[in-house]
């Protein structure tokens, strides 16, 4: 399913629905008095419901590889949204954005070996090339996982950009509305504290 | 105003600072207690959020809490911030010093584990010629780990063994399952043991000075509780060297303050005691203060097991219980138990019935998903503690050139692990490993790579007690050998860690030396 049709279904809809008023009948509505210290109590949407992320980091060429790489690295399974349904390619275009230098670094330095490689051995970029083809690519995510991160930095790339694309797509709130269930892990709801005044 | 003059002032609401609100005010002296946090409305501050409304997707603010690896977006709010009160180190060698300030501190948000030390930590010199011996032994301690366990309601099950003394427990009785089983008959050979988790159930959603021992304390009438008060030194009588008071800062105006008090009590927590003594520039005649810093080095999930009967959800009933507790089993009086290249042990919490993180697995796309599917529930998680070796090279000292955000002088770390840590944490998982196999299952992955200092937040050791004034800071009642009138119970006192979370004993400490306080004060002796 498209992000965007991923939206529009689960756009909040208001508890109740403002009455439609002809215009033949049009009177100012009568609010009921509420006790003075009782304040209205509005609903409202998510910022997601209102709109897409917009890309200001990466490159069109890094985020367009970024986003082959979600694809592949969480694809939809199993009736549940993948990445890009989950917007996850575009979600950390803002999060390394707003991220060290030298994650930063890491992410921009590891899209563009993606691209560089994929030009060099199949004469287009990562975004064009076959699953089969990318999955050469890939080959350091076969290597098991170790505590520090891999010293070639293409390989810790690849580490960290599989943990984050996970994340990224498993704590938004395509896949959790979709049904991933319970912990926080799972990206289900946790205690969240307030910021202590 | 006049400043009222309290009997004993309080530094810190912890374990150690709220034990001895407790056990002091019973013995009927005023205690005014100071809290550098606020005190948290628990209903107020917290709420059920998914985590889709964070505003980093559950990642964090980036570059929030860079020590805190405990620390997510859901929780960031309860720790200290890192850029308010800052520390320093050199970037080769981190230190992830994890900080609560709230009233209650991290008796908060402790896991609860409650083990007490054993004459293998309290003598350990006399053991293995390594260090220094407490000033005390376990039989000195006994009794107030006795008084302490029914507070905190501690769950377990007698086992016997002469590194992990017995606690009063609300005796745990639910099986073992047949993983934990097999684990134990496995490492019998090499001495190891498989115990209950031994966890202080507290009272309701709580295990905590906040309430086990501040109501207790306050409803003597003789505690005065005081949040928001970030104490800046200790001060002192120049006629008499004798402690005063304390200058202290309104945390939320920068207002400057003085308290004065017959006796001063430190809990701040091990570093933060430090840091205000070294601030205060006293105590310190043996120049060991800040000194022998160590802690227990983790290792999460140093070594992944896998269960094969579990595999595809088809665990047999059974298999899969509670927790288990891989006590010490290296270099106890078995000749067996010697280790090559090391002194001292480790200890390992056990998790059967774990899913093994996605990272784990050198797959991606459904290939992953099937993984993950196949070992959902399977795993056995691990938790490996090692004792680290307290060394007079690594300590804290003042930095001349940080300030917090009241213009307190920061701490400089100067800590590192050595062989001794590097070869036991290696043993460590080539054992566990070995062990795991030899029981049947199988090993996802295995890594002896610990996490910086600090992780465990098990500090301890920068005001060590002693019997020789000249290389400790503390006499065997937690009390400063150079000025009479103060004391410090927090894990600072300590001399070695063990492999035992060390909160158990900061109680029992704190309870001890607040009653030899009482004494002492009631005889006029302070």
């Amino acid at each position: 399913m498209k992000r965007r049709k991923f939206i529009q279904t689960l756009a909040v809809t208001p508890a109740a629905a403002l009455p439609i008023v002809s215009e033949s009948n049009a009177e100012t509505p009568v609010v009921a008095q509420r006790p003075q210290e009782e304040a209205p109590k509005l609903e409202t949407a998510s910022l997601d419901a209102a709109g897409e992320t917009m890309p200001r980091f990466f490159s069109a060429a890094q985020l367009a590889a970024l986003k082959k790489l979600s694809n592949i690295i969480l694809p939809p399974l199993n009736s549940m949204p993948g990445a890009l349904d989950a917007g996850a390619p575009e979600f950390l275009d803002f999060l390394i954005g707003k991220s060290t230098a030298e994650r930063r670094q890491i992410y921009t330095a590891g899209l563009n070996t993606l691209n560089a490689q994929a030009t060099k051995r199949f004469g287009k970029a990562f975004a064009d090339v076959t699953d089969a083809q990318a999955a050469e690519l890939l080959a350091p995510l076969k290597q098991p996982w170790t505590y520090e991160p891999p010293a070639d930095p293409f390989a810790r790339f690849l580490r960290e950009a599989k943990q984050d694309i996970r994340n990224a797509t498993i704590n938004s709130r395509e896949y959790v509305t979709a049904g991933s269930s319970g912990g926080r892990r799972g990206g289900g709801v946790g205690q969240y504290w307030y910021p202590i005044d | 105003m006049a400043e009222k003059e309290y009997d004993v002032l309080i530094v810190g609401s912890g374990a150690s600072g709220g034990m001895a609100a407790y056990s002091l005010t019973q013995k009927g002296l005023k205690c005014l207690l100071l809290e550098a946090g606020a005190l948290v409305d628990f209903q107020r501050q917290r709420g059920l959020k998914p985590v889709y409304e964070l505003p980093y997707r559950g990642f964090g603010k980036p570059g929030r809490l860079p020590h805190v690896v405990q620390a997510n977006e859901f929780n960031a709010n309860q720790w200290v911030d890192e850029q308010q009160v800052p520390y320093t180190h050199d970037p080769k060698s981190p230190y992830n010093w994890v900080r609560v300030r709230m009233v209650g501190g991290k008796s908060l948000f402790w896991a609860r584990m409650s083990y007490r030390l054993s004459d293998y930590e309290f003598k350990a010199k006399d053991h293995d010629g390594f260090g220094d011996n407490w000033p005390i032994s376990y039989a000195e301690l006994a009794p107030f780990y006795d008084r302490v366990d029914p507070i905190f309601r501690v769950s377990g099950r007698k086992e016997g063994l002469p590194q992990l003394p017995d606690s009063q427990f609300i005796e745990d009785k639910s099986p073992d399952g047949a993983a934990l089983e097999r684990i134990g008959t496995a490492g019998k050979s090499r001495g190891m043991t498989v115990t209950k988790i031994r966890r202080s159930l507290g009272d309701g959603q709580f295990a905590s000075s906040f309430n086990l021992l501040l109501p207790a304390a306050q409803a003597t009438g003789n505690l005065t509780i005081v949040p928001n008060a970030v104490v800046r030194e200790i001060t002192t009588d120049k006629a008499t060297g004798k402690a005063n008071g304390v200058s202290f800062v309104d945390r939320q105006s920068g207002r400057e303050l003085h308290a004065k008090a017959k006796v001063v009590v430190l809990g701040a927590s091990c570093l933060e005691s430090t840091r205000i003594l070294l601030n205060s520039k006293i105590a310190n005649s043996s120049g060991v203060l800040g000194h022998y810093l160590h802690d227990q080095f983790y290792i999460s999930n140093g070594v992944m097991g896998v269960m094969p009967e579990a595999k595809d959800g088809k665990a047999p009933r059974g298999l899969v219980a509670g927790a288990g507790y891989i006590p010490r089993f290296r270099n106890l009086k078995d000749p067996k138990t010697k280790a090559k290249n090391f002194l001292r042990g480790y200890a390992c919490d056990l998790y059967p019935g774990a899913t093994p993180d996605a990272k784990l697995f050198p797959a991606w796309g459904a290939e992953l998903q099937k993984q993950l599917d196949t070992f959902r529930g399977a795993g056995i998680g691990t938790t490996i503690m090692g004792e680290v070796l307290p060394r007079f090279e690594n300590f804290v000292k003042l930095d001349p050139t940080v300030k917090d955000a009241w213009g307190i002088s920061v701490l400089n770390f100067q800590c590192r692990y050595t062989d001794n840590e590097f070869n036991m944490a290696k043993d460590a998982v080539d054992t566990i490993s070995q062990v795991f196999k030899d029981a049947g299952f199988e090993v996802l992955n295995a890594n002896d790579k610990m996490h910086p200092p600090g992780y465990s937040i098990h500090e301890l050791g920068t005001c060590r007690m002693g019997d020789n004034p000249k290389n400790s800071v503390l006499n065997k009642w937690n009390q400063s050998h150079d000025v009479k009138n103060l004391f410090v119970m927090d894990g600072s006192s300590f001399v070695t860690s063990g492999t035992q979370n060390p909160t158990l004993t900061i109680l029992a400490l704190a309870m001890r030396a607040s009653e030899y306080l009482a004494e002492q004060a009631g005889k006029g002796a302070l």
